[in-house]
């Protein structure tokens, strides 16, 4: 609460600030309905306001963007999704403040795009702007040709963000016994020691368009160290209860994307590589039932089209290394994605169905979507998130969360 | 969030700028399209592009757009930033052709919302330009040998002498079944255009309404798109319109694309 209204006075302090300069203020007022199919329960009633207010000059530029969230009850939820000053050079730029940063050519999925967490409250449904939670840090970009080298340096650790207990996308995890959670761990104290370390170099060029990353990070999912209790009473061991202690651990992660046309088509792929991951295991000889294993996360995809409609489809796989047979994940996942749009009536009126599809659990998230511009700052979005599974797999769980919704959006 | 894929708008198609009325009476349709087509333009220029879209009920939307283009010799880099409307206010557009015409156009689209810059496709040019009237095809460079060109005949307009000239594309499947240029004979720059659907039929007519002689170089400020068949239209304004400034190589870059006006 003391931060919410230490942001609030930073964020007035910077509007009255902006305002003096003229600066370039835009943003949208949204309302998002959704209604569950199977009950008729709102499954969500939010009012959005978002705002950006910029100053660029010659040779610095300033950006607040903050997102102000009112849901059902009036209760408010006032997000700084990037506050930061940019500093111009002849061959380098400095981003210092809260930033937003998007790595990879993978849509829709996160394998290099590691830097920013997620905030998964509500899954993956929210747009991708919202679903990427700002990070203090220090950006440097140098730029040579038409290549640009990228070091990027996050002081504070910060981890994704989950569904909150009673959420209708929180989901209970099963255990063996009843379980105890001890959080003392959870947290990384900021320090120069715990602070996070990003390199990239890309290239844009006329054949093919590529990076090369690595990352010095956290694993934004804490780890589950369990202990576990046992009655000795009856001479037998019975498990009694767990005691659960999150905890993150650090890791590395080296990968690369690309991506290129060849006769029309867009050709991309994305991969990284994570060093010592840790994994839950139902080995009695696992140490808190966790194994260590190398990981590895890719994806390749084609977009293209037929006539106008515009198509894209990729197949991602995530691989664990060295698997084990008592470990709670696969070895591996298999997960594709489908996009088609289409717009007319002089793209005003524009149709969508984006698709993940479970190959391994068998699952899937269907969201198709229909949007009318009334005009050029007002639409209204009409669509619908179906999750099809048996309640298996990251898709499937969801199943009672099927819904469709409604967004009435204002630009200006 | 809309496609846009297109070169900086200069219609080269129906502007020739630095000739002079010199052609010989047996020179065919082919030597008069060429001397359109092969245009001086300067190194580089940078402009403001307003379109207004006009439904047949006469609502208008607007688009705005500050686009820079340089000339590296051997290829054209362009680069568009939208200004207007809201929700597409800080997008840009990159584009890179080549003289080689076996090598297709690199174009990429940044995306300020998901702060993504993404490599498109260069094959969609029948599709029209953010809901207007151009195609992607009539905003950019077409190749004299595309077409067969044939004079249909001499006409004079308000006292100006017009050569009226029918291009019939090679490839039959091309959107347009064939386009009438009306050129000027004074100056080889157009008047008008027509565009003929796949069935024959006039499907649009592209009206030049203003030029300007800016730096020396002839510049088409003022057009006019109508849609004959859905009876819409689109009009298109260039403004601040500057040549040779000396646009520093490094404008044309994902660097400047991802950081806007």
């Amino acid at each position: 609460m003391r931060t919410k209204g230490l942001t609030l006075i930073l964020l007035l302090l910077a509007f009255q600030f902006t305002i003096a300069q003229n600066p370039d203020i835009s943003g949208f007022a949204r309302n998002y309905t959704g209604v569950l199919f199977d009950n008729g329960d709102f499954a969500i009633l939010q009012n959005t306001f978002n705002l950006n207010i910029s100053k660029m000059g010659d040779r610095i530029a300033f950006k607040a963007n903050p997102l102000l969230y009112h849901y059902n009850g009036d209760s408010l939820d006032l997000r700084l999704r990037e506050l930061y000053v940019d500093l111009y050079f002849n061959n380098f730029d400095i981003r210092i403040g809260k930033q937003q940063v998007v790595w990879g050519k993978a849509d829709g999925v996160f394998i290099t795009d590691i830097v920013s967490p997620l905030n998964l409250t509500e899954f993956l449904l929210p747009d991708f702007d919202e679903i990427r939670i700002g990070v203090n840090a220090v950006k440097f970009d140098y730029y040579f040709g038409n290549s640009t080298f990228e070091v990027i340096g996050i002081p504070v650790f910060t981890p994704t963000e989950r569904p909150a207990a009673g959420s209708i996308w929180y989901k209970q995890p099963e255990f063996m016994a009843p379980a105890t959670f001890d959080w003392s761990k959870a947290d990384v104290k900021p320090s120069l020691g715990n602070s996070e370390l990003f390199v990239k170099y890309s290239a844009l060029t006329s054949k093919i368009d590529f990076e090369l990353m690595g990352g010095y990070t956290w694993d934004d999912n804490p780890a589950f160290h369990v202990t576990k209790q046992f009655d000795m009473s009856t001479g037998k061991p019975v498990l009694t209860g767990l005691n659960i202690t999150p905890e993150h651990h650090r890791l590395t992660v080296a990968g690369g994307a690309f991506s290129t046309e060849i006769k029309g088509v867009v050709l991309r792929g994305e991969a990284a590589w994570y060093n010592g991951k840790y994994f839950q295991s139902e080995s009695p000889l696992a140490k808190d039932a966790l194994v260590k294993k190398n990981y590895l996360h890719y994806v390749a995809g084609l977009d293209f089209n037929i006539g106008s409609v515009k198509l894209s489809t990729q197949f991602i796989q995530q691989a664990i290394l060295n698997h084990e047979e008592n470990m709670v994940d696969e070895k591996t996942e298999n997960t594709m994605t489908f996009l088609a749009r289409y717009d007319m009536l002089r793209e005003t009126l524009h149709l969508e169905l984006f698709s993940y599809i479970g190959l391994t659990n068998e699952d899937a998230l269907i969201r198709p979507k229909i949007t009318y511009d009334f005009e050029d700052s007002f639409s209204i979005l009409l669509g619908s998130n179906i999750f099809v599974g048996d309640g298996k797999g990251q898709f499937g769980q969801y199943k009672g969360n099927s819904m469709a919704y409604i967004k009435l959006k204002y630009s200006f | 969030m809309k496609t846009l894929r297109i070169k900086a708008i200069a219609f080269a198609i129906i502007f020739a700028g630095g000739f002079s009325a010199q052609l010989l009476a047996q020179e065919t349709a082919r030597d008069i399209i060429e001397k359109v087509y092969n245009r001086s333009e300067g190194d580089d220029m940078a402009s403001n592009l307003t379109m207004t879209l006009i439904n047949k009920s006469g609502s208008e939307r607007v688009r705005k757009i500050k686009q820079f283009t340089k000339d590296f010799g051997d290829m054209e880099k362009s680069i568009m930033f939208f200004v207007a409307p809201a929700d597409v206010k800080n997008t840009s557009f990159m584009n890179w052709t080549y003289d080689d015409a076996s090598k297709s156009d690199d174009q990429w689209i940044y995306l300020p919302a998901i702060k993504k810059t993404k490599r498109i496709s260069s094959d969609s040019k029948s599709d029209y330009f953010m809901g207007s009237d151009f195609t992607y095809d009539d905003l950019g460079d077409r190749k004299v040998d595309d077409d067969t060109h044939t004079i249909l005949r001499e006409e004079t307009i308000d006292g100006v002498d017009y050569w009226v000239i029918q291009s019939t594309p090679k490839d039959e499947d091309y959107m347009y079944s064939k386009t009438i240029t009306w050129i000027r004979k004074d100056n080889f720059i157009g008047f008008k255009k027509e565009f003929y659907d796949e069935d024959g039929e006039l499907l649009k007519i592209l009206r030049i309404l203003k030029f300007e002689k800016i730096s020396g170089f002839d510049v088409i400020t003022n057009s006019e798109m109508e849609n004959t068949q859905k009876n819409h239209k689109t009009k298109m304004v260039l403004s601040n319109v500057q040549i040779n400034t000396g646009i520093p190589a490094s404008k044309f870059s994902e660097r400047m694309m991802m950081r806007g006006l």
